[in-house]
């Protein structure tokens, strides 16, 4: 199979940012180039040559193996191709991501997904705060794609996510879909406490709720058309990965109703 | 004088003569709903009133029935067509039609039914009927908007398509001398052409009675009746009819492609030979300006 692996030394041990490590910014260039790409984050401004052993050939596919929480910003930028990541990531994996799909065999840090514009990005494990979010000076959180995190995620998912779907397979932490303007969470799980917290528009779709705003209300079980183009959706994109379809009637909790209140909760009934 | 030359099937000749057929715009929508029937009732609304793109500013017609599988939301559905000079001249056209017709009719959802790179507004002004409580929900590279309505949401994608290389004016005369023998194999043809993809019959179950030539004596018309195929001036004009003939009726096919139009003509042509004289129907002709006026030309010879 063609395609570049990268396998973490033993001795790299300071934080590496692998931002623009992905199979399509590496396509076009030689193996030699490559390892003298700097990931590094301290003066020393370690190589990737230091930090990884270099097999394969670039292509469409790139494979980092034995990968851990020092990895920072893992698929930052990818347009296209394939990113596969054996192990677990640090912070801000699939930053900025427009495309492509990126992997993740372990768990992830904090902002997982943050910026992120399209692609599909897959977590087996869990995933931390932040996922989707806004980060400080930013205007918005995620703007597109999907993410399908396989176990749990932190607090304050979507904070201020504007477009894209994410999808937990277990729940959420608290506060998911905090000041959000669009986009979709959908926690098979459940939803964590206060979810929607100041939304002002988007989707949380969840059976159960663990503590709900009183600025949300209830406006009634509803057969939604949207629901049924959102579940063939994700079924064509993600294929097994894709949530079970929503029931044809759900309980459509509206908010939060402290802002303009067009943000919706959405819960199979 | 009648046109004689050609080749017989079936008893009924087939004119050395050729449809001459223009370049048009089109645009496609999927209209569905909780059944069959009520997306049927809100596409043939959206598509009435739409015969002619001189009078009625666009030419409308249903294309296909959708199983649920083949819909965005999975509910039956119909694939309708509009027609028209350009995607400018579409643009009222697909707002007032679906605002009017499809927004209103319960249970009805609309989305694109036009694969291309050239985009026409589709939701984006039926949104506003929602006077702010509309939403939009964005899946992949389309947008969905959600308008608050009395039974629900109607679900509308933001645009549709649009194409330039559509051909609107294919055509087949069917001519004969039994008026009901005639009708029934018009409508045989019309039911073989609609199971040709990407294409649509506008007129009035298909089919016209009241074929047009260009220009008149009147001033402010463009148009008027083809008095070469009206059998009964037959003797005071220069006819394009024999002395058997008592009735012509015309179908005129729009298509997405070229290709979509000449399989049209030619499975309406084989309807028509398969049914043969025994009908009434004596002769297939097909209209044209001399092949100076329209890009599209269909040989009948070419079709059988």
């Amino acid at each position: 199979m063609s395609g570049l692996t990268l396998r973490l030394k033993a001795g790299a041990g300071e934080r590496l940012d692998l931002t623009g490590v992905t199979p399509d910014k590496l396509a076009g260039l030689s193996t030699g180039e490559i390892a003298k790409l700097v990931v590094g984050t301290d003066k020393e401004h370690m190589t990737l040559g230091d930090a990884f052993d270099i097999s394969g050939t670039p292509g469409d596919t790139l494979t980092i193996e034995g990968a851990g929480a020092t990895l920072d910003f893992v698929g930052g930028g990818m347009a296209s191709g394939k990113l596969r990541v054996k192990g677990s990531v640090g912070a801000y994996a699939g930053r900025k991501m427009s495309g492509g799909r990126l992997e993740i065999s372990g768990n992830a840090g904090t902002y997982l997904a943050s910026a992120m514009t399209g692609g599909i990005i897959h977590l087996a494990g869990n995933a931390g705060d932040g996922l989707g979010a806004v980060l400080p000076g930013e205007r918005f959180g995620m703007a597109g794609g999907i993410v399908v995190v396989s176990g749990n995620i932190g607090a304050r998912a979507g904070d201020k996510m504007r477009r894209g779907t994410i999808i937990v397979k277990g729940n959420t932490g608290a506060q998911s879909g905090a000041r959000m303007v669009g986009g979709t969470i959908w926690a098979e799980g459940g939803l964590g406490v206060d979810p929607g917290f100041m939304m002002r528009r988007g989707t949380l779709i969840a059976p159960k709720i663990e503590r709900l705003l009183p600025t949300f209300v209830d406006c009634g079980r509803h057969d939604l058309v949207i629901t049924r183009i959102l579940s063939r959706y994700l079924k064509a994109e993600l294929g097994d990965l894709a949530p079970a379809p929503l029931p044809h009637f759900v309980r459509k909790l509206g908010g939060d109703m402290s802002t303009i209140g067009r943000g919706e909760i959405l819960m199979p009934a | 004088m009648s046109q004689t030359s050609g080749k017989t099937i079936n008893g009924v000749l087939i004119d050395d003569t050729f449809a001459e057929a223009f370049g048009m715009s089109a645009t496609g929508m999927i209209i569905t709903a909780d059944t069959l029937k009520w997306a049927r009732i809100a596409a043939d609304t959206a598509t009435g009133f739409g015969t002619s793109v001189i009078g009625c500013g666009a030419e409308c017609g249903t294309d296909r029935i959708l199983s649920p599988d083949d819909t965005p939301d999975g509910r039956p559905g119909v694939r309708i067509l509009m027609f028209g000079f350009s995607p400018e001249a579409l643009i009222p056209q697909v707002k007032n039609r679906i605002g009017q017709c499809v927004l209103t009719s319960p249970g009805s959802a609309c989305f694109n039914g036009l694969i291309s790179d050239q985009k026409l507004g589709l939701g984006q002004g039926p949104r506003f009927f929602g006077d702010g409580f509309q939403t939009a929900k964005k899946l992949g590279a389309s947008r969905y908007w959600r308008v608050p309505v009395m039974d629900g949401e109607f679900v509308i994608e933001e645009t549709c398509g649009v194409t330039t290389q559509a051909v609107g004016g294919g055509n087949l005369l069917i001519i004969g001398n039994d008026r009901p023998g005639l009708l029934e194999t018009a409508e045989a043809a019309v039911a073989a052409i609609a199971k040709v993809d990407d294409v649509i019959t506008p007129f009035p179950g298909g089919i016209v009675r009241s074929g047009s030539k260009v220009g008149t004596k009147y001033k402010g018309m463009f148009a008027s009746t083809n008095d070469a195929f009206c059998p009964t001036v037959r003797g005071t004009v220069k006819s394009e009819l024999g002395p058997d003939a008592i009735a012509v009726l015309e179908i005129v096919i729009d298509g997405l492609t070229s290709t979509a139009v000449a399989d049209a003509m030619r499975a309406g042509l084989k309807a028509i030979t398969g049914i043969g004289a025994e009908k009434g129907v004596t002769r297939v002709s097909a209209g044209n300006y001399g092949g100076k006026l329209g890009q599209y030309h269909y040989h009948l010879k070419d079709l059988i």
